[in-house]
């Protein structure tokens, strides 16, 4: 069975980060005379299918879509054309520590985020422990957040998101931050979670971490697929590209 | 080797909205206790001490006769309390997402969970500062009739009426910058043009066609009909119904459009 499902996906976004427009520009003639001007395809015609237990790496240089590409999969971002089917829940490791309270307990914390990725009460009070003893925090539950180190807030944001039973996870580059021993237990963990049978979905410039956890690769040039095979053949041709250019 | 269950997406099931909805009101809740030590008297204290505000200014001050209704300063909350709520909802409208921006860009819930918990917490707030209008309504000896049923009517109808505005401000604010000032400008002109100290019938020609067509004057007319007769007015109840109903319709379909841009936005 697919877990995610992609079809002829497309997304635009504005060119100009000038910030956000005005009233003025909803009324200004220049706007209106050209109005595609200002966009530019993120992705285009993108289409692929993840079958249920695949590790999947997502390759490509900055600002080739790959970020985009796991957002619209994590469905925090809806596409302009095309669709994303995902048939599972998604564990999202994108901007990890960002629904993080910094008023709020830890334990509070804990309860919050995890429920709004879709754990229940009862969900939560069980698997309370096991995340705490991943995040290496006892003793630490009616700390606040923001008097928590930063290696600490990402620990205790990575156990959370892990822990959350999803079948299908998501991993943008979040790995880099923390120390060598804490990224060794998450890389453990995803290990672990790939050996039970989930599908993975990694964004990454680290070759060895690709290699290390997927067997199969997307290669994204230009907002558009360029390569969807075994990922020693993907970074293979992705290293040649840009080895030449 | 063991596979994992393959479970049902159930992240658009009204169970997990619910749940999702309630999370982030009492999120808000709790951030906004817990960082002050007066704590849940803020909810009252606000809506009071323009309540005491207002009295003193216009039975103190000015000696008003005509306007409002007796005992004025239960015909002064019962407005005050509801605008308390229309006007913490809408303000918090215009940031609904920016203000949560990375939690938005990261965790797939429906979006208009973003907009729906700012009416909940505010409209929590509401509720927990009913207590003053009780007392205060029992202390002046306010006659109690049967048309206060029509409270939890009136009740019903703003957070409607402020579902309706929230899809439409909260969107349109990301998308355009100087919106978030407009809102709050128009929001001060809003306090004097709707009968929060002054009842829909105390506004002379033309302006009481006019104020007729302002959803609140409907609203408050409801809030206020337990207590005070006079301010019965079923043609502006009936317009309001209307335009919340409008408003509603157009809410809905403002968000769908605007969404995508808006998740592209943040």
């Amino acid at each position: 069975m697919a877990a995610i499902e992609v079809t002829g996906l497309g997304i635009r976004f504005r060119r100009a980060r000038r910030g956000r427009p005005s009233l003025k520009d909803l009324f200004s003639s220049r706007a209106r005379r050209h109005p595609g001007s200002a966009e530019f395809w993120a992705l285009k015609d993108v289409s692929f299918q993840v079958e249920a237990g695949e590790a999947i790496g997502v390759v490509g240089r900055n600002g080739q879509g790959k970020s985009t590409l796991l957002k619209l999969v994590a469905g925090v971002l809806l596409p302009d054309v095309g669709t994303v089917a995902v048939h599972d829940d998604v564990a999202p490791l994108i901007e990890l520590t960002g629904g993080f309270v910094g008023d709020l307990t830890v334990a509070e914390n804990v309860r919050l985020i995890a429920g709004l990725h879709g754990m229940s009460r009862a969900e939560v009070a069980d698997r309370f422990e096991g995340i705490i003893d991943f995040a290496e925090l006892h003793g630490r539950l009616d700390t606040p957040y923001k008097h928590l180190s930063n290696g600490m807030k990402v620990r205790l944001a990575f156990a959370v998101v892990s822990q959350l039973g999803a079948p299908i996870l998501l991993v943008d580059e979040v790995l880099a931050v923390g120390d060598k021993a804490f990224r060794e237990k998450c890389y453990g963990r995803i290990e672990e979670l790939l050996a039970e049978g989930r599908t993975l979905f990694f964004v990454s410039h680290n070759e060895r971490d690709l290699r290390r956890f997927c067997t199969r690769g997307l290669y994204l040039r230009g907002g558009e697929l360029a390569l969807d095979g075994p990922i020693g053949d993907v970074l293979d041709r992705y290293n040649a590209d840009n080895a030449a250019g | 080797m063991t596979r994992v269950r393959a479970v049902r997406r159930e992240s658009d099931s009204p169970r997990r909205y619910l749940h999702s909805l309630w999370l982030l009101s009492a999120r808000d809740l709790r951030v906004r206790y817990a960082t002050s030590a007066l704590g849940y008297l803020w909810s009252i204290l606000d809506p009071l001490v323009m309540s005491l505000i207002y009295w003193f200014v216009f039975t103190q001050v000015f000696h008003r006769k005509e306007v409002g209704g007796d005992p004025y300063i239960v015909f002064l909350i019962l407005g005050l309390l509801p605008w308390v709520w229309f006007n913490a909802a809408v303000t918090d409208f215009t940031r609904a997402f920016r203000k949560d921006a990375k939690l938005v860009r990261s965790t797939a819930i429906p979006r208009s969970i973003w907009v729906n918990r700012i009416i909940v917490s505010k409209g929590v707030e509401f509720l927990f500062s009913i207590p003053v209008l009780v007392v205060f309504a029992i202390v002046n000896g306010a006659p109690v009739t049967i048309n206060l049923l029509w409270f939890p009517v009136a009740v019903i109808m703003q957070l409607l009426l402020l579902i309706g505005l929230g899809l439409l401000i909260s969107p349109v604010c990301v998308l355009f910058s100087d919106l978030e000032r407009t809102t709050r400008l128009v929001l001060r002109a809003l306090f004097y043009a709707s009968p929060v100290i002054y009842g829909i019938g105390d506004l002379p020609a033309p302006f009481d066609v006019i104020g007729a067509f302002n959803p609140l004057a409907g609203i408050f007319s409801l809030y206020r009909i337990g207590f005070f007769p006079s301010q019965e007015d079923w043609s502006v109840v009936l317009i309001a119904a209307i335009e919340v109903v409008a408003l509603l319709i157009l809410g809905v379909a403002v968000f769908r459009r605007l969404e995508p841009t808006v998740l592209k936005g943040l």
